[in-house]
């Protein structure tokens, strides 16, 4: 409650991520393809120094192709240790979430139900929290957990 | 200030200052047994480290804290106030101590009975005025060793030592990223000075900051890296010391100190090394009266290798010791309850070998000065999961115990390769690579057998790979051809060669961690900015070579290894000189038939008969390889050939390379001063046949040992005969000159018959020689101007056989007109 929030639209759906997860938001610059790598892996960029996965969220959604326009900003945010630039539709605002998370009757779809914590009101209406860790688990890591961390860390 | 001394009061205060909040939480709670652990450890550490720098003193009071707090650990004593405020006067105590060894080096003397007493059972609550008294007592016992020493600043121990300070890392990090950024700042403005053009204003001062920038650069690199050397370094003398300590002996044997890693990793195994090292001589090597029992070599072997692969660090220690008994682990964990009967009959030996790393586990029957108290391998691996690595023991009873630590690479500086494939870049690791070959497909032989490509590398066929088709990138135009290869040596010894389109450039680069999605693709080992700030990635060598089975296994690696020197020693042979000739052709001579490279001015160069010759260091030799026309330099590169006898000159018009003749040597038949056409570097090169340039050019040398001979008396002899005679190998001896040496003697044909008419003496052998073209019948003589037939019995005469040859020549028809 009282959180704030980045409002970002991904694939066509307004999304919050928590602010003190988003780093900073970049401009994208030349993203350098990983071959071999799953689909939502958009490549690595340059932040300075320091190297980011770019993450294409529609992608890690399990959309199998992306139909929307793309924000030349990207989210960078950090998870277990690694920092990786989120490629959204598009970036909106900041706002204050009014209430937690709450889950929906019926659930919010198979894609959604994956990565969403849950429905968060808002300023500009409700959205969907996105748990990060599932967004970069990518969509073969299948249920929602930290499955797909957990290996990559031993 | 002794290194090592220094470690050890920095590592102390470090140790200290961490597990103070432990101590305070403790004292304000004596009952809470969980505060224990990091005090305990403290004095643990304490008592392990200055077990090697001989401080009795220390040792002995950590030695007695340790042993109470681990009765209260074990639960055989419930901590009380007293025990609390004499722990703490213990620990009080020793960093007073460390204080003293930090300003002059050596422990002071003094008395800490009355501490050690507080520790034990039943102890009244120590005096609280104590803490007090340490000082005072302390600061006796200094004044009295160093009567000396007042109030002066203490002089520096050791003006020359390096002076060292510790840095928070992430303080360095911090430096390291901002000096990254700056240097990618300065490229995009030099990229903008460049578009702006030239400004001298400007260019001075900023090629000033690029070099300025770079040096930073190097020294910020150097900060963080440190070969494993360092650690390593202490490692000897706590063997010696520990070994020495147990009455056992050790022999170290330290490999790989040259792998380079991050500082602080060096720091984070530093204590699982030191440990392990401690274990392995307490607990796995026997005493020398053990090991001889057992039909061991006294003197036990303690090995430790350091080995990067990939992106992780492996260090390896073994030892030949007693090893570990499965059953007696087994039944340790059961007694202690961390397994049950039951969880034991499903565990497997690998499994029950790990249960060593265990918190509060400790097989040691008797309590040693040294290890064995079940502090130790639970740390061990608490430490090294925290830097995200990973301990593993492996042990065959009676033979030996091998503890494997592998540290991750999460930030290291290597040697890379940059190649491109397509429109993209990667890096290679440098310490794989073998050789970078620029060839065609042709030259390397590169067929497809089944879906596997092979290439001819020194007369091995090994495996190809298509780093496009690796990566599932879109093929290049050609099938192969005009690829370059980078050949690629695995740790096992295995060697596969990578086709790349192209390849760029090599440097240091630093390496950084991947997303774990982008892991799991196993290809890359990490990625990597390159200079214009464009990330690339490092491709992981060893698990692109085991993905498409490329390693071999131990046997076939011996036999691979005995071809390949097989392979070398044919590579010496094969060595030769690369040059370009005067028709810009390229040309090769076997190395071993140049003696050295000479210039010289075209004007020593004699052309004036058919055979050019060149004076060189006062010598004239035979010349070859000139152009027909005329010379068009002023000076002329000469190889100067030997064939260790005689020597001759090679012309050239420029000289390449010293190459390894790798590929097939074709022979040639239509030219023949050509041995062979071969390929280097992809063109064809001619190689000069040695046998045929020295027997067509090559003078005979000026033996030291020239057979004599004797001129008859006159003009004639002196002015003509003798170039023929010298010319033919003999040294010309003056008539008069009296020297029954000579081999060989030439008369005129009367002073021969007045000679035998007056039964004079008859030099032997001899050649006479007649006036006349038509000797008279039967004569032996040879007209003086049958030039054939002179140089004939000439040459035989210096093979023993004058008298045959004279009858040879006699009997043919005379040749005076091939005489001119």
């Amino acid at each position: 409650m009282n959180d704030l929030l980045v409002m970002a639209q991904i694939a066509g759906r307004r999304c919050a991520l928590h602010a003190h997860d988003v780093k900073s938001v970049i401009e994208l610059g030349a993203i350098t393809p990983v071959p071999r790598s799953p689909s939502f892996i958009a490549g690595i960029t340059a932040l300075r120094s320091q190297a980011l996965t770019v993450i294409d969220c529609r992608l890690a959604l399990g959309f199998s192709d992306v139909k929307w326009a793309t924000d030349h900003r990207a989210a960078v945010v950090a998870v277990g240790g690694h920092s990786y630039a989120l490629m959204v539709d598009a970036i909106e605002d900041i706002a204050i979430g009014r209430s937690s998370p709450e889950s929906v009757p019926g659930g919010f779809g198979p894609e959604w139900t994956r990565l969403a914590t849950g429905m968060i009101e808002t300023a500009i209406g409700p959205a969907l929290m996105i748990d990060l860790e599932a967004l970069i688990a990518g969509p073969e890591a299948g249920t929602h957990s930290a499955g797909g961390l957990q290996s990559a860390s031993a | 200030m002794d290194d090592l001394l220094a470690d050890f009061v920095a590592e102390t205060r470090e140790m200290l200052e961490a597990s103070e909040g432990e101590i305070i939480a403790w004292e304000a709670n004596p009952a809470d047994g969980s505060r224990i652990d990091a005090i305990f450890r403290f004095v643990h550490t304490v008592k392990g480290n200055c077990g090697f720098f001989d401080f009795p003193r220390l040792a002995s009071l950590s030695h007695a804290a340790e042993d109470a707090l681990a009765d209260v650990r074990a639960g055989r004593r419930e901590p009380d106030a007293a025990l609390v405020s004499a722990a703490l006067a213990v620990i009080d105590r020793i960093v007073e101590l460390v204080d003293a060894i930090e300003t002059d080096g050596t422990c002071p003397e003094g008395d800490d009975a009355d501490l050690i007493a507080a520790l034990g059972e039943g102890a009244p609550v120590p005096d609280l005025t104590i803490e007090d008294d340490v000082p005072k007592g302390l600061e006796e016992s200094e004044t009295a060793q160093r009567p000396g020493h007042t109030s002066a600043a203490p002089a520096p121990a050791n003006p020359t030592a390096q002076r060292t300070i510790r840095l928070p890392v992430d303080l360095l990090d911090r430096v390291m990223s901002g000096v990254s950024d700056m240097v990618l700042a300065r490229n995009d403005l030099a990229h903008r000075l460049r578009q702006a053009g030239n400004q001298p204003t400007i260019d001075g001062p900023f090629e000033r900051l690029t070099s300025i920038l770079s040096d930073v650069r190097d020294a910020i690199t150097r900060m963080r890296m440190q070969r494993i050397e360092t650690l390593f370094g202490a490692l000897p003398r706590l063997v010696r010391d520990l070994s020495a300590e147990l009455g056992k002996q050790v022999l170290i044997d330290l490999e790989g100190g040259d792998v380079e890693l991050d500082r602080e990793m060096i720091e984070m195994i530093r204590d699982p090394v030191t440990h392990i090292i401690r274990n392995a001589i307490d607990h796995g090597v026997e005493t020398p009266h053990e090991r001889l029992a057992k039909g061991k070599r006294e003197t036990a072997f303690l090995s430790i290798a350091a080995r990067q692969s990939g992106n992780t660090i492996s260090i390896v220690v073994s030892d030949d010791g007693r090893g570990i008994e499965e059953e007696r682990i087994a039944a340790k964990a059961i007694s202690t309850g961390l397994i049950t009967p039951a969880e034991r009959a499903e565990m497997d030996r690998e499994k029950i070998l790990q249960l060593i790393f265990e918190p509060g586990f400790s097989t040691a029957e008797t309590v040693s000065n040294v290890s064995g108290r079940g502090v130790g391998l639970d740390v061990v691996r608490e430490n090294l999961e925290k830097v995200g690595g990973s301990i593993k023991v492996s042990s065959t009873t009676g033979v030996g115990t091998l503890f494997t630590l592998q540290i991750p690479l999460t930030l290291s500086i290597i040697a890379g390769l940059t190649v491109e494939v397509g429109p993209q870049r990667f890096a290679i690791p440098q310490s794989y690579v073998e050789e970078i070959i620029h060839a065609s497909a042709k030259s390397l032989d590169y067929t497809q057998i089944g879906e596997t490509a092979l290439v001819t590398f020194r007369g091995q066929r090994v495996p190809c790979l298509v780093l496009a088709d690796v990566l599932d990138l879109p093929p290049d135009a050609g099938d192969g051809a005009d690829r370059s290869m980078v050949m690629l040596r695995l740790a096992s010894g295995d060697l596969f060669a990578l086709a790349v389109d192209a390849i760029h450039s090599h440097g240091d680069i630093v390496v950084k961690p991947l997303a774990p999605a982008v892991m799991k693709s196993r290809l890359y080992a990490g990625s990597t900015l390159l200079d214009d700030g464009q990330p690339v990635l490092l491709l992981d060598v060893t698990n692109i070579a085991s993905i498409y089975n490329l390693m071999s296994d131990a046997r076939t690696r011996v036999l691979a290894d005995a071809l390949e020197e097989d392979t070398r020693r044919a590579d010496i042979v094969q060595r030769a000189m690369l040059f370009t000739d005067f028709e810009d052709r390229r040309r090769a001579v076997r190395l071993e038939l140049v003696q050295r490279i000479e210039t010289t001015p075209a004007d020593a160069i004699d052309r004036s008969s058919t055979s050019p010759r060149a004076v060189i260091d006062g010598v004239i030799l035979p010349l070859i390889g000139l152009p027909d026309g005329p010379l068009p330099a002023d000076k002329i590169r000469l190889l100067r050939l030997s064939d260790g006898a005689t020597e001759l000159l090679l012309a050239v018009r420029e000289i390449d390379d010293a190459v390894a003749l790798s590929d097939d040597l074709k022979p040639v038949t239509d030219d023949p001063l050509i041995e062979a056409v071969t390929l280097v570097g992809g063109s064809t090169v001619s190689l000069i046949d040695g046998h045929q340039v020295f027997s067509r050019y090559a003078e005979t040398p000026n033996q030291v040992a020239r057979p004599k001979c004797r001129l008859p008396k006159g003009e004639w002899a002196d002015t003509i005969l003798s170039p023929l005679v010298a010319s033919a190998g003999y040294d010309v001896v003056p008539h008069n000159e009296a020297d029954s040496e000579a081999a060989l003697s030439i008369w005129f044909e009367d002073e021969y018959e007045s000679a035998s008419a007056l039964d004079l003496p008859i030099a032997e052998p001899l050649i006479r020689l007649r006036d006349h073209p038509d000797g008279a019948r039967g004569s032996e003589s040879i007209y003086r101007y049958d030039r054939e037939g002179l140089l004939e019995a000439l040459r035989q005469a210096r093979a023993g056989t004058i008298a045959n040859a004279a009858k040879a020549t006699r009997s043919g028809p005379d040749a005076e007109g091939e005489a001119a």
